[in-house]
């Protein structure tokens, strides 16, 4: 069971009308790895991820959380069907997920969005979910702020919420869209942090990001996306140290002074 | 002063009769909460329509508001109470008549149901995509998400457009008596035919309207701004 990847990205494709994002990505990450994915903007980085969990249903390919392929399944024949929307929502429960926009839901109280999904969609005791989401709360650092609504909120603060909003699910990976993008420079180390700990404590995940300091501190494998395409990959010491390909050393000196 | 204008100033008549007035105004209110629950459900029917993937539902949602939102709410009254109950007797070849009640319900719940269409359908539209995006990440339902993530947003979104509908839609109660609901007008009516005097009768009811939609409405706008605030910022 233990070489079953806990996320298997295989041949993804996808397009936007004539506009063809991705072009065939596929790469695993394994459980408690972190894989941090790079590139510039327009290289298909968000869109991955939005395929990874079917927010944007992939045009083929498919994604596989151990094991299982999210967006079909093989049926008492041996046919592979596609899977309804109730079935997809059942699994993409599974990932967790934080946006570049943050997405707090702002008619609720930040322990109300914490909650929200734990109930409505694991139908957990709220009691439960309660002790739970105030777990959460205390390892992103803002139980504190649990009465609060968002908007009352920095955005570092919002953004740590958030982060706890998706961990109350116990998801089996937690996936991050550009998490620190929106963010001042002062605010981002505090959402930097605390995924930091997430992966000292273990915790799977997939982080499409700019901050190039922790790609390479934190990371276990580090993937270089050009125009929809891995055009290298590999250990952040490789990817950092000894870029192999002419558009990584270009990329990479970008974010060199 | 001119004996008229004094007349018509002096409320005593009006009070003489509260019994009977009160009893119109509480028609008045039954007719207006009924008929509010109509135009909130079916607008709400007919946004969702608005905005659905199906051009055909669209199309549907889109003929009814603007059929809705065009009709005169007196003309709706008397075509709902006289035309409509002859229309269906026609279909199912039974003799139909609407309850007064019945009519001025349908009436005015969807001349309304019209304008809160658009309300509702502005409010969701407004909903950033992202809320909608992290609610289906965590996986749950549309239905679900339409339920919890996006109609409270909605709700304090269109609060203030909301209390100016509920508040035309009161004053339009009064037209109810037209087709003899016994509602306030309709017993001033009553009243006058009686005494022979107008005047007063009239002066009151038109205070004790403006009066009631007066203090409801900042009542209202008080509690609401409090509460929509809080997620505002």
């Amino acid at each position: 069971m233990s070489d079953v990847p806990s996320i298997r990205i295989a041949d993804i494709h996808k397009s936007f009308g004539p506009l063809e994002v991705l072009r065939g990505v596929s790469f695993d990450v394994h459980r408690g790895a972190v894989v941090s994915v790079i590139g510039a903007s327009g290289s298909g980085k968000s869109t991955l991820l939005r395929c990874v969990n079917h927010l944007e249903p992939p045009d083929s390919g498919e994604i596989y959380i151990d094991g299982e392929p999210l967006g079909s399944r093989v049926d008492a024949r041996g046919q592979r069907k596609p899977r309804s929307l109730a079935e997809i929502n059942a699994m993409r429960r599974e990932l967790g997920v934080v946006f570049q926009q943050f997405n707090l839901w702002p008619h609720m109280t930040v322990l109300g969005n914490v909650i929200e999904a734990p109930i409505r969609v694991r139908k957990l005791p709220r009691k439960e979910a309660i002790a739970y989401g105030e777990e959460c709360l205390r390892r992103v650092k803002l139980i504190d702020k649990a009465g609060e609504y968002p908007a009352r909120l920095s955005g570092g603060q919002q953004q740590r919420a958030a982060i706890a909003r998706a961990l109350a699910m116990r998801p089996k990976a937690m996936l991050f869209d550009e998490a620190t993008s929106s963010l001042d420079p002062e605010l981002k180390d505090e959402v930097l942090g605390v995924m930091r700990e997430l992966a000292a404590d273990g915790t799977t995940m997939i982080v499409v990001t700019h901050e190039m300091s922790f790609a390479r501190e934190v990371s276990d494998r580090v993937i270089f996306l050009h125009e929809g395409r891995i055009e290298e990959e590999g250990p952040p010491a490789d990817i950092f140290g000894a870029p192999k390909s002419e558009r990584l050393r270009q990329f990479l000196s970008k974010y060199r002074k | 002063m001119s004996d008229a204008l004094k007349q018509s100033l002096d409320l005593s008549m009006f009070w003489e009769y509260r019994a009977i007035l009160l009893q119109g105004l509480i028609f008045n209110a039954l007719v207006f909460l009924c008929a509010a629950s109509v135009a909130l459900s079916v607008g709400l029917g007919a946004a969702l329509m608005r905005i659905n993937r199906f051009w055909p539902m669209r199309w549907i949602g889109t003929l009814h508001v603007e059929v809705f939102r065009n009709a005169p709410d007196y003309i709706m009254l008397v075509w709902v109470h006289f035309v409509l109950p002859l229309l269906i007797g026609m279909l199912i070849r039974r003799r139909v008549e609407f309850h007064p009640f019945v009519s001025a319900v349908i009436a005015l719940g969807f001349v309304y149901s019209g304008y809160f269409a658009e309300a509702f359908r502005a409010g969701i539209q407004a909903i950033p995509q992202g809320n909608l995006d992290a609610g289906r990440a965590f996986g749950m339902s549309e239905r679900l998400i339409l339920w919890r993530i996006t109609l409270p947003q909605v709700v304090r979104r269109m609060l203030p457009e909301a209390l100016n509908l509920f508040i035309s839609m009161f004053k339009a109660t009064t037209i109810v008596s037209l087709i003899a609901v016994p509602d306030l007008m309709y017993n001033v009516s009553m009243v006058i035919a009686q005494e022979m005097r107008p005047l007063p009768l009239y002066t009151g009811a038109a205070l004790t309207y403006f009066l009631i939609i007066f203090l409801l409405s900042v009542g209202v706008r008080h509690f609401s701004e409090r509460w929509r605030r809080k997620i505002l910022a």
